[in-house]
C-alpha cells in the first residue's frame, strides 16, 4: 500500500512509528491503521487540512482528550440570545424569610431530638424547602438549601460562609428555629443564571 | 468558521481538585490548635476567605459559596442536609470533613457556573 511503503523510506533518525509530513494531500487512510487513528479523529472534528505531526501508540491520553473536547463541545447546547440583562423578578429575600421560619416553626414544633429521626427529617426538610422556594415563581435562579441541625450539649459551634457571586441579583436567607435540645438552621443561597 | 474554544477542556465542576484545596486551607489554619474561644472566629473566617482565594485562583468561571462549621469536640449530634436546583452537568459541590483532638471541621463548597 502506498503509505506502507512511505514509511520504509525515511531518514534514520526517525523511528518507524512517525509518519511523514505529508506534502501533498494523500490518500485517506484506512480504519485499521493504528497510525492513522489520531489523523481521522482529527479530520472529522476540524473539516480542514490535516497532518500527522507524531502519533504514539494510537490509545494514548492526548487522543483520548481530543474525543472528549469534541463530546463537551456537543453538549454545550447553543442557545438563541436573549438580551436579558437583569432577572425579570429579582429574589426578594423578606417573604422567603418569613415562610421558611413558618415551615420550619410548624414541621419541628414539638420534635424532640432523635438520631435516627433527624437524619431523614433534615433531608426532607431540604426538599421540601427547595419546593416551597421554587413555587415562589422566581425565574433563571439556581437555589442551593442547607439545613443545620446542632443537638445542645454545652459544645460550642461557629459557622461561617462566603461566596463570590453576583451583588446585584444574588442573595441568601437564613431561618433558625431553637428549642431545648437543639437548634435548627436553614441558609437558602439563590443565584442568578445568567 | 467561528468556533468558540475554552482554554479549559474539562466540562463540570472538578470536585477533586477543590477537595484539595480546601484541605490545604483547613490543615494550615486549623492544624496543630486547640479549640479557643478567643481565636474560633478569626479561624473560621480565614479558613473561609483562603479556600475562597484560592478557589478562584483556578481561574475558571464559576460563583463559589463556601460554608464551614468548627465546632467543639464533645459528644453532640449533628445533622446537615442539602438541597439543590441548578444545571448538574456544569455545577457541583464538595465537602471536607477535617478533625483533631478538640475540634470538628466541615466545609462546604458550592459552585454554579457562569454561563458565558
Amino acid at each position: 500500500m502506498e503509505k506502507r511503503s512511505r514509511i520504509l523510506k525515511p531518514s534514520p533518525s526517525q523511528g518507524p512509528h512517525h509518519s511523514p509530513v505529508a506534502l501533498r494531500r494523500d490518500r485517506r487512510p484506512s480504519m485499521f491503521e493504528r497510525e492513522a487513528y489520531a489523523q481521522i479523529l482529527k479530520e472529522r472534528l476540524r473539516e480542514s487540512f490535516h497532518d500527522v505531526q507524531y502519533v504514539e501508540p494510537p490509545f494514548d491520553d492526548s487522543i483520548a482528550d481530543i474525543g472528549k473536547e469534541w463530546k463537551s463541545a456537543l453538549s454545550k447546547l447553543k442557545f438563541a440570545n436573549s438580551y436579558r440583562m437583569e432577572p425579570l423578578k429579582k429574589f426578594q429575600a423578606h417573604p422567603v424569610e418569613t415562610k421558611i421560619q413558618q415551615i420550619l416553626k410548624e414541621s419541628l414544633k414539638d420534635v424532640k431530638y432523635d438520631e435516627k429521626v433527624f437524619s431523614h427529617l433534615s433531608l426532607e426538610l431540604a426538599d421540601q424547602i427547595l419546593t416551597v422556594v421554587k413555587d415562589f415563581g422566581y425565574h433563571r435562579y439556581k437555589f442551593i438549601i442547607k439545613v443545620l441541625f446542632i443537638q445542645k450539649t454545652g459544645q460550642a459551634i461557629n459557622i461561617a460562609s462566603r461566596w463570590i457571586w453576583d451583588v446585584a441579583w444574588d442573595s441568601w436567607v437564613q431561618a433558625k428555629h431553637e428549642t431545648e435540645s437543639y437548634v435548627a438552621l436553614v441558609l437558602v443561597f439563590a443565584l442568578y443564571c445568567e | 468558521m467561528e468556533e468558540y474554544h475554552r482554554h479549559c477542556d474539562e466540562v463540570g465542576f472538578n470536585a477533586d481538585e477543590a477537595h484539595n484545596i480546601v484541605k490545604e486551607c483547613v490543615d494550615e489554619i486549623l492544624g496543630g490548635e486547640d479549640y479557643n474561644q478567643n481565636n474560633i472566629n478569626q479561624w473560621t473566617a480565614s479558613i473561609v476567605e483562603q479556600s475562597l482565594a484560592h478557589l478562584v485562583k483556578l481561574g475558571k468561571a464559576y460563583k463559589y459559596i463556601v460554608t464551614c462549621a468548627v465546632v467543639q469536640r464533645s459528644a453532640y449530634g449533628f445533622h446537615t442536609a442539602s438541597s439543590c436546583f441548578w444545571d448538574t452537568t456544569s455545577d457541583g459541590t464538595c465537602t471536607v470533613r477535617w478533625e483533631n483532638r478538640t475540634m470538628n471541621c466541615i466545609v462546604n463548597v458550592f459552585a454554579i457556573a457562569i454561563v458565558l
